[in-house]
């Protein structure tokens, strides 16, 4: 059972880091890109319907506004505002989920090799290493080659090996948590390592890892993008932004700039609004910044 | 960091992203202007370095540069055109033979040399094919032209008349095209005062190909400088640039017109493409995914030009799958997915011309239209009263289902849907974009298909049996630069007869196989046709656009380029500069 008086204390403390998360007008415009795009992205098809599943030969790069497509067409029809929807939904949808898949791995796995210590820190962190000699991007090459790459399979491709930096960055946090007297005296009375870790490790480096997870976000939108450049990503009918790049940078010669300019735009958009979010969460959660 | 520095940074990366964009976009196009790099006697071509410079090809040294450089050093007994006009195929000007002369029912060939010289003088004679055949005979496995039965082992006999004349005896008697165009075409005379120097085969043969595998001893080995071809070798550094000079001992009529030939390597598309744009080589190629920039070349003073393979192109389907093999064993089936492909449409608009359609096993005459009387040409309409008559539930953008399986055929039970997956190739974007389109053409019948991209398509969908594992492909396709290249005679016996070597999807039938034979044994002229009409229509595969070999970008005072061999061969001596 809560009582008041334990509420009024959780209260001022989220009411103190939105003003401080308020104060950087940057996370403010993070937040509004964020939004902005999720809505083109998820309600824009309620109101702008357009046949993203049937091609049409006969209407193949049409200019922006030309025959009822304010975005003009692609290479075999489809209408560009459409497909740019289609793409940010994969995009953003592939890109949260592989950011917050990589988090939550990423978190588990550091806060249990930092609090453990010893040998099992020392395997733990050592197959972090070892994966992480490997170039990120090259092992994403190699699993999409060898895997269909469908919509939750660029998830776990992306997330599985995109948790290897917030081990390591919550493994420090976990390696000065385990020795605060909170932590050994609940060891003291009993408590096991995993209560530890669940109640007082993860919930006290929680800061940390929110504000990485927003950067894993944006990696994560990034790599897709990057995958989809290198004819990696979702097979067609399906969409994302970083493969409609792609194909506007081949048609791009030919003056067909509305297939390229607004891919291009809306991932540097997502990418900075996700990092601009991580910088005001970190305001947040900087102690003397939510005591000022 | 300030919130107003926060702001400029983040307006700055914006502006860098569209800058980065737009220099991918156009930067390039300041490069342009300039004419060719090399003087009117020489012209540069785009052409990766070749690495193998006998005229017995080795496993794993069999691509295309090997071929056109061997071929500009060492003449073949036979050379081929394609258009129609010659018998069997034969070049008569460019060939180091006449046509072979027949007898003993078909089972013995006898050619005669025509009077040609190496480059040190002395005549080219039956001494120098007899060399070639001991090396080929006695180093078999080593060829990579080898196949078990096939060329030599279907020689009963090899004998020298005189010095001009050999013949060779068959064990059965073959059809004088097939066996000119496809075994004939590997016989190339070798310098045997040259070359032999103990007269034990599998000596000289290791000997000359320890000294092909030794690429940067190529323009100073005493070995290759004895020649039959119009060309000889200049210069040669290893993965660089080669240099072909005019041989002046050359005694063919076709004379190089060109003193030089240099052959420039690139290390992938973009950079030959890029120096094509800066109009620093006379030959390349344009990437097809720059072919929208095929007009900003032509204002560059380049012609652009497609070069047609002797080709075809085709979707495999994968007649021993468990699932998917009993509905493509259906022949209304296999029509009714082969008139939801526009062919006509798709070589038009998304490969922009540089396609055209695939109707039969036998490819079109080069330089003639394509598509011409295709057997099930696009018809969606046609398809759906098809398939309905055959017991379908055929439902629009949805999941069509065998609705009576005694209609549908054997095997097919109740329900079945019809939903396949095509695994392609990757990298590709008109294929990527042509399969959106089949998708979506079949989608509008409820024929559900799902498009898998992997960089090697042939690699994952092998030949199989239904009970393997690796049998559970549906549809293959590896065409994106042409499923399959044909020597002279177009015949399936490789592709589309029972078990053989490249029939990937194990497509079986009785009367097929008959025309094969017929096309390859058979003295009947007309039996090629027979067997083209009669696969046509039986769709052992789905018949696919079949791109070009290559889109070519020369510069426009360059002359003798066209026509391009549809065999891939490049012949430099018909080049010259307009005076």
């Amino acid at each position: 059972m809560t009582t008041e008086h334990e509420d009024a204390p959780v209260r001022g403390m989220w009411r103190q880091g939105l003003e401080v998360f308020r104060e950087n007008r940057l996370a403010l415009v993070g937040v509004g890109l964020f939004v902005l795009l999720a809505a083109f992205s998820f309600l824009g098809p309620l109101f702008y319907q357009t046949d993203q599943v049937h091609t049409d030969l006969t209407k193949v790069y049409l200019a922006p506004g030309v025959d009822g497509h304010p975005l003009g067409t692609d290479g075999v029809g489809y209408d560009q505002l459409g497909r740019m929807m289609l793409g940010g939904q994969t995009s953003i949808v592939v890109g949260l989920a592989a950011g917050l898949l990589a988090t939550v791995v990423g978190t588990v796995w550091g806060a249990v090799a930092g609090f453990a210590g010893s040998w099992v820190d020392a395997i733990m962190m050592r197959v972090v290493d070892a994966m992480m000699s490997i170039p990120a991007l090259f092992l994403f090459m190699l699993m999409a080659a060898i895997v269909t790459p469908t919509v939750p399979m660029l998830i776990v491709i992306i997330g599985a090996f995109a948790w290897l930096g917030p081990a390591r960055l919550v493994r420090g946090e976990a390696l000065t948590l385990r020795t605060r007297e909170y932590v050994v005296a609940m060891r003291g009375m009993g408590g096991t390592g995993g209560r530890a870790v669940r109640r007082h490790i993860i919930p006290n480096a929680i800061g940390t890892v929110i504000v990485n997870a927003t950067f894993q976000v944006a990696d994560a939108i990034l790599y897709v993008a990057y995958l989809s450049f290198l004819g990696l990503g979702v097979p067609p009918p399906a969409a994302n932004w970083g493969g409609m790049l792609s194909d506007g940078l081949a048609d791009t010669f030919s003056g067909n700039w509305w297939l390229l300019y607004p891919p291009g735009i809306a991932i540097i958009l997502i990418v900075l609004a996700f990092n601009f979010i991580g910088d005001g969460l970190r305001d947040v959660f900087e102690v003397r910044l939510r005591r000022r | 960091m300030g919130t107003r520095t926060r702001i400029v940074c983040g307006v700055v990366a914006i502006g860098l992203g569209l800058t980065a964009c737009s220099a991918g976009a156009g930067g390039g196009a300041q490069q342009g202007g300039g004419g060719g790099a090399q003087g009117k006697d020489t012209a540069t071509v785009a052409l990766r370095t070749p690495n193998w410079i006998l005229p017995i090809s080795a496993p794993g040294f069999t691509q295309g540069e090997n071929e056109i450089f061997s071929t500009a050093l060492y003449r073949k007994l036979y050379s081929y055109q394609l258009d129609g006009t010659s018998t069997d195929n034969i070049n008569p000007e460019r060939s180091l033979a006449e046509p072979p002369v027949v007898s003993d029912e078909g089972r013995t060939l006898s050619i005669t040399l025509k009077d040609n010289t190496w480059s040190d003088g002395k005549p080219i004679t039956t001494k120098d094919v007899r060399f070639w055949w001991d090396l080929v005979t006695a180093n078999k496995d080593k060829w990579a032209s080898y196949r078990p039965g096939g060329f030599p082992d279907n020689i009963s006999a090899f004998e020298v008349k005189d010095d001009k004349t050999f013949s060779l005896t068959t064990k059965k008697a073959y059809n004088t095209a097939w066996f000119t165009g496809n075994q004939l075409n590997r016989i190339v005379p070798l310098p045997q005062h040259a070359w032999d120097k103990g007269g034990d085969a599998e000596k000289t043969f290791d000997e000359l190909t320890a000294a092909s595998k030794d690429p940067k001893s190529y323009a100073t080995n005493p070995l290759w400088k004895t020649t039959s071809g119009p060309w000889k070798l200049d210069s040669y550094v290893p993965s660089g640039e080669v240099v072909l000079a005019k041989q002046d001992a050359y005694s063919g009529p076709d004379k190089p017109k060109l003193n030089k030939i240099v052959l420039r390597p690139f290390t992938g598309d973009d950079a030959e493409f890029n120096v094509l744009r800066a109009g620093q080589i006379d030959y390349g190629y344009i990437p097809p995914a720059n072919l929208s920039q095929k007009s900003y070349l032509e204002s560059k003073d380049y012609r652009v030009s497609p070069w047609y393979g002797w080709s075809i192109t085709y979707l495999q389907l994968n007649f021993n799958n468990p699932k998917s093999g009993v509905l493509f064993k259906q022949p209304y089936l296999r029509q009714a997915l082969q008139m939801l492909i526009d062919q006509p449409t798709i070589s038009k608009v998304i490969w922009s011309d540089m396609a055209s359609p695939t109707c039969g096993p036998v490819p079109a005459k080069p330089g003639t239209p394509g598509g011409q009387g295709c057997a099930y040409p696009f018809d969606p309409e046609k398809a759906r009263q098809l398939l309905e008559s055959h017991g379908w539930k055929v439902t629009p953008d949805g999941q069509s289902t065998c609705a009576d399986p005694a209609l549908c055929g054997t095997g097919i039970a109740k329900d079945t849907p019809l939903s396949f997956t095509v695994t392609s190739q990757s990298g590709f974007a008109a294929t990527t974009k042509m399969f959106a389109e089949i998708k979506s053409a079949m989608a509008k019948l409820g024929v559900q298909l799902t498009i898998k991209e992997v960089p090697d398509s042939v690699a994952v969908t092998p030949a199989c049996k239904p009970q393997e594992s690796k049998c559970d492909w549906d549809m293959s396709f590896f065409g994106s630069q042409g499923s399959w290249y044909y020597p002279a005679f177009a015949s399936g016996e490789r592709l589309f007869q029972t078990d053989a070597p490249v029939n990937l999807g194990s497509y079986s039938n009785p009367e097929a196989d008959e025309l094969i034979d017929k096309a390859q044994f058979s003295t009947d002229a007309g039996a090629l046709q027979e067997y083209n009409d009669f696969l046509a229509k039986d769709l052992p595969v789905l018949w696919m656009p079949n791109p070009v070999y290559q889109i070519s970008a020369y510069k426009s005072g360059l002359e003798g380029v066209e026509p391009q061999d549809p065999m891939n061969l490049m012949y430099f001596q018909d080049w010259s500069w307009k005076s």
